[in-house]
Parts: C-alpha cells; sequence; structure tokens
C-alpha cells in the first residue's frame, strides 16, 4: 500500500469528515427547502429544550434497555430450545420464530396493544411497546443463538461427550461460550435496530422521543428542524454502536460470521478488500 | 352478494396488498439505482465525493425510518416544497433512501470482493476497460451481492408496514381502517397472513440462493 493510500484510507474512516459532510448536507437541505430560519432553531439553544427531550430520551433507551434485557433472555432460551427439540414441540418453537420474523415489527406493536387493551390487562402503551418489541426481538435473538450453536463444529460436541461431559456440561462448558463469542456482533447490530424500533412507539402513542418532539414541535412550530435534531439524537447513539459492531466482525474470522436473513442491520456481507482498497 | 360489508372490505384490503406490493418493489428498484451509483462513488470517487458518501450511508443506516419518512412527508407538503401531499410518494421514495444506503454498502462490498488485479490481467489481454467490468467484475459480483440484496427485500417488505405511520394505506393502514368500522380483530389476521405470502417465500428463495452460491464458490 502507498502512503497516500494510507493517508486516504485513514482520512475516509474519519468520524469527523463524516460528521462535516453530514452538518453541510443537511445545511444545503435547509436552504434549498427554504426553511432555514434562525427563529426555528432557537428553541435548541434553551436549556429547557433539552431537559424536555432528555425526558423522552429516556424513555426511548430504558424502552429499549428493557425489551433487550428480555430478548436476550427468551432469545437464549428460545434458541436453545431450537436447537435441540424434536417433535411437535420443537416443530412449534420453530414455527412460531420463523412467522414472528416473517412479521412487520409495526404489526405486531398494534397487534399486542390491541389485545392488551381488549383483554383489560393494562392501558399502558410503553408496556404494550416493550412486549411487542421483545416478542419480536425475541425470535431474532434466537435465530442468532441456533446460528451460533450451529457454527460450532460437530466434533466438539462429540468429543466432550465421548469424554463424559453431561449434554448440559458439554453445552455449558464447550458449545455456548464459542457460540456467544461468534453472535456478538450480531447481537450489537440487533441493538441497532431495535434503538430504530422504539421510534415506533410513536404509532401506538406511547410517550417516548418521537412524542415529546411531537409537544415540542406543537408549540414552537418547527417541526423539520425538530425532526432533524431527533435523528442526529438517534445517530449520536447509533453511530458508536454500528461502528463497535463492525469491528467486531472485522475481527472475526470469515467462517465464524453468522447469517441471518431479512433483517437489514445484518444482510451486509463484510467487504473483503484486495490490496489498498478503502475498508 | 349478500355481505356489502365484506366486499368493501375485500377491496380495500386487495388495494392494501396490491400498494405494499408496489411500494417494495417501486422500491427496491429505486434503491438499487441510488445504491450503486453511491456505491460507485465511494469505491472510485474522490475524498469529498467518498465522504459524501460514507455520511449518507452511515446518517440513514442509523436514525429511524419512521422519522425518515415524517420528514419527507412533511419535506413534500405544500407549504413546504409544495411537491405532493401523497403520502404513498413520501413512503417511496423514504424506503428507496433507507433502503439505498444499504444496497450501497453490498454493492461496495461486491465490487471489493473481486480483486482489482483481475481487470489488470483482462485489460492486458486486450479487453477494454467496459469489457473487463462486463465479462469479469460483474459476474463475480453479483455472486456476491444477490443472497444480502434478497435479504434486504425481505427487510424491505416488512418496513413498508412503517408508511402507516404516514398515512399511507397499504395492509397495515388498511387493516386498522377496516379494524376501526367493523370493530373485529380479524383484520389484523389477515394483514399477517398477507405479508407471510411475500416474507415467507422471499426468505425461502433467499436461503436456496444462499446455499447454491456457497456451493459454486
Amino acid at each position: 500500500m502507498t502512503a497516500l493510500a494510507a493517508v486516504r484510507r485513514r482520512s475516509s474512516g474519519h468520524g469527523a469528515l463524516i460528521a462535516g459532510a453530514i452538518v453541510v448536507s443537511l445545511i444545503v437541505l435547509g436552504f434549498a427547502s427554504g426553511r432555514l430560519e434562525a427563529r426555528k432553531w432557537e428553541p435548541f439553544l434553551l436549556p429547557s429544550t433539552w431537559r424536555f427531550l432528555g425526558e423522552g430520551l429516556l424513555v426511548t433507551l430504558t424502552v429499549a434497555g428493557a425489551s433487550l434485557l428480555l430478548s436476550l433472555t427468551f432469545g437464549l432460551l428460545l434458541g436453545i430450545a431450537r436447537s435441540h427439540l424434536r417433535g411437535p414441540l420443537g416443530w412449534i418453537v420453530s414455527a412460531s420464530i420463523e412467522l414472528s420474523r416473517a412479521t412487520p415489527i409495526l404489526a405486531i406493536l398494534l397487534i399486542v396493544l390491541l389485545v392488551l387493551l381488549r383483554s383489560g390487562l393494562t392501558q399502558n402503551a410503553i408496556i404494550a411497546g416493550i412486549v411487542g418489541l421483545s416478542i419480536y426481538n425475541s425470535a431474532v435473538v434466537a435465530e442468532i443463538v441456533r446460528a451460533g450453536i450451529g457454527s460450532i463444529a460437530r466434533g466438539e460436541v462429540e468429543a466432550a461427550r465421548s469424554l463424559g461431559l453431561s449434554y448440559a456440561q458439554t453445552m455449558r462448558a464447550v458449545v455456548l461460550p464459542q457460540a456467544l463469542a461468534r453472535m456478538t456482533p450480531a447481537l450489537v447490530s440487533q441493538v441497532i435496530t431495535l434503538i430504530k424500533d422504539t421510534s415506533l412507539l410513536f404509532i401506538i402513542t406511547a410517550p417516548e422521543l418521537l412524542s415529546f418532539g411531537r409537544s415540542f414541535y406543537n408549540y414552537y412550530g418547527n417541526l423539520l428542524e425538530t425532526y432533524i435534531v431527533i435523528a442526529c439524537i438517534f445517530f449520536a447513539i447509533n453511530y458508536p454502536l454500528s461502528r463497535f459492531s463492525r469491528r467486531l466482525e472485522a475481527r472475526q474470522p470469515t467462517d465464524e460470521r453468522l447469517h441471518i436473513v431479512g433483517e437489514e442491520d445484518q444482510a451486509l456481507i463484510p467487504a473483503m478488500p484486495h490490496r489498498g482498497t478503502s475498508p | 352478494m349478500g355481505f356489502p360489508v365484506f366486499d368493501e372490505n375485500a377491496h380495500l384490503f386487495g388495494q392494501g396488498y396490491l400498494t405494499t406490493v408496489v411500494l417494495s418493489a417501486g422500491a427496491l428498484a429505486l434503491s438499487l439505482v441510488i445504491g450503486t451509483v453511491v456505491a460507485s462513488a465511494r469505491v472510485w470517487g474522490g475524498p469529498i465525493v467518498q465522504s459524501f458518501s460514507r455520511a449518507y450511508v452511515e446518517f440513514f443506516r442509523n436514525t429511524p425510518l419512521l422519522v425518515q419518512l415524517l420528514f419527507i412527508a412533511v419535506l413534500l407538503a405544500p407549504r413546504n416544497l409544495n411537491v405532493t401531499r401523497e403520502p404513498i410518494v413520501a413512503a417511496l421514495i423514504g424506503l428507496s433512501i433507507y433502503t439505498g444506503a444499504y444496497v450501497t454498502e453490498v454493492v461496495r462490498s461486491g465490487i471489493l470482493s473481486v480483486d482489482p488485479r483481475q481487470i489488470e490481467a483482462a485489460r492486458s489481454l486486450g479487453l477494454s476497460q467496459v469489457e473487463a467490468l462486463r465479462f469479469v467484475v460483474l459476474p463475480q459480483a453479483v455472486r456476491t451481492v444477490i443472497p444480502p440484496l434478497g435479504n434486504l427485500s425481505i427487510a424491505l417488505v416488512k418496513n413498508t408496514a412503517i408508511a402507516s405511520g404516514i398515512a399511507a394505506t397499504e395492509l397495515l393502514k388498511v387493516a386498522g381502517i377496516i379494524e376501526s368500522r367493523t370493530g373485529l380483530f380479524t383484520p389484523y389476521i389477515a394483514v399477517l397472513v398477507a405479508y407471510w405470502t411475500l416474507t415467507l417465500p422471499l426468505a425461502w428463495v433467499v436461503s436456496r440462493l444462499e446455499r447454491r452460491l456457497a456451493f459454486a464458490r
């Protein structure tokens, strides 16, 4: 690799340059739409604005955290069950995982809300949101777990069993530790999807960041500006996560990468750069 | 027939299904165009072009689709750019831009998966640059790119549901309309099955392709 290529490689990977390009694009867009009035941005200089939006962000992050915890727990159990159960029970587990993953998450959220409302269990849209997000993401985590367990060579299990380890011991001491390591990049990618999907709680009228944004722009009349700021808040959370997941992926040998079908944040095949092409 | 309500709802449902299919297909086509152009800019462009295409990819991948759709719908509305108040158009544009960011990454890794020395070899054998791209790079890049693109199209079909958030009357919105009219829960069941008729066959095709192309490699 030439020195120039090395410099270019470093600069094209530089976050500041990307941030600059985003800011320039947004300003150009603002001018092009003729809506970039200083007056409309002024509310964002007030500390009270950030306290208000911060409250919404807190709800969003709480929902994401709770859903993540539930999805990891149930996803792990379902994934292990799916890898090992045979017969009708295994078939039911597989079918429910596959059907959940084949459904738009917004449809799941709406149905959960409706079921909870009609059964009189709760009227709390946030709880409906957490349940809906957890159902969908448990299914995805289960698929990741299954792919992780399936990627461990059969010989390792056979060797462990023939050394006298019980089935549970083999899983705990041999299969799961390796599978978990292979699953990590896929799981981090799924966290990005999950954080983006919390915005859908807006549609089922749960008071998350976007709903707080609506109260805010209804007061100040700065719709587009508020959307841009909210998008930037999400970006500030997700961009470091996506960099982290890419670094994990890059460290992973190609044959240990898991292929999870039907999730946009899982769809990317890792680039196989040749000779000095940028990453 | 004896069930005017059912007939009307079935008609509405059919329209919603068609809208979802058209929205998915249209956004897929547009995102392929966007993705190919931006990926080429990213691979062969200068440093400034590169950082802009990178910014596009990173920004749209890491922000919620719903926020993007709301922004575009408001931007196109009469009191701003005055382009259209039709939510379907905003949804089509938004879905294309969002999915285009992912397609860019896929196409880029497709291009990078072919060793540039192969182009040099083809050129020295007398092929023109275009011929080298057409006969050497493209067939190999397509092989790398097809399974992840299939993957993205499944995600895209599911993401069209979010267009109901800007009042585009696709499947999910139709279910909501019928549910509020009749108080029945069944439209939601029907809508689930309708989505499965799109996503499950796609998933089956993608996993078959993945297996076949894995053997071919």
